[in-house]
């Protein structure tokens, strides 16, 4: 039997980092996701967006203390992706 | 970068970021902190107060201490949810389960005071009810006996007719199931916070 191949869209240090932030959590925020991966504004922001034009990612454009506020939140598409992802990566650690 | 992942790599990442968003929790310590206190001092003046007003006056240290509470309460629970960058399946469990409590506990005092009936053993129950499922949910073993605590002195305060006896049970159990768990909570949320 062969190995399951890897997702493109989820096999990212800084995308994978991301989806795992936000399946354990309702949604975040541009700053959580920020603090937790370490990664700059200007990869994060790139790496959302491919994200959500994959169809992983919903994100919500809104505002706190008058100030905009990108909150992101896993979609039922990405959760899926993201447990095959899991599932392949047991499957070559065998 | 994308092809450096190794797929131990991609598992520790994954393992490391799921346990990062687990502890991005609500501080609820604040609240248990802030209830017990205020309820403690409530029953006391209740105790203080016996004899020298009708029910209803009896009843004022209650009100006072619930206004004060649900106002610190709820401006604490804004702030903290402005600083708050993410929100777990967690917090909105605790919060359904205290605003359900609220409700439930409102009607029960209602009915029962103008039936004429002491609400303090229900009060109890209702509490302890609210405090176990919360340690069972954040998984805090303090909090769970606490609201076992709660019970068993919902069940002495029902038979205590003795005011100054009903005063220290009451009071017991608000340091044993809030005051005492709360301070527990806090350490644990202030070693989160700094690890």
């Amino acid at each position: 039997m062969g190995f399951a191949p890897l997702d493109p869209v989820l096999h990212n240090q800084l995308r994978l980092a991301i989806v795992s932030l936000l399946v354990g959590v309702d949604e975040g925020d541009f700053n959580f996701l920020l603090e937790h991966t370490g990664a700059t504004r200007g990869n994060l922001s790139v790496q959302i967006t491919k994200l959500k034009e994959a169809g992983y990612v919903e994100v919500k454009k809104t505002f706190k203390d008058n100030y905009p506020n990108t909150m992101c939140s896993l979609a039922p598409k990405g959760l899926k992706a993201f447990e095959e992802y899991v599932a392949a990566i047991k499957q070559y650690l065998g | 970068m994308e092809q450096d992942l190794s797929a131990q790599e991609s598992l520790r990442l994954i393992e490391g970021m799921i346990a990062q968003a687990k502890r991005n929790f609500s501080r609820l310590s604040f609240y248990f902190l802030l209830w017990g206190g205020l309820l403690i001092a409530a029953m006391i003046a209740v105790y203080l107060l016996r004899g020298r007003t009708d029910g209803w006056g009896q009843g004022a240290p209650w009100g006072v201490a619930g206004m004060i509470g649900g106002i610190v309460s709820w401006v604490h629970g804004a702030r903290q949810g402005k600083r708050m960058g993410a929100s777990t399946p967690m917090d909105a469990v605790i919060g359904w389960v205290w605003s359900a409590f609220v409700v439930v506990l409102l009607t029960t005092i209602l009915i029962l005071a103008s039936k004429g009936v002491d609400p303090g053993p229900m009060i109890l129950l209702l509490t302890g009810f609210a405090t176990f499922i919360t340690g069972q949910v954040l998984r805090f073993r303090p909090l769970v006996l606490g609201g076992l605590v709660f019970w068993l002195c919902a069940l002495v305060l029902w038979w205590a007719k003795d005011p100054l006896l009903s005063t220290l049970v009451y009071c017991s159990g608000m340091l044993l199931g809030y005051i005492i768990p709360g301070l527990m909570l806090k350490r644990q949320e202030d070693g989160v916070r700094t690890a």
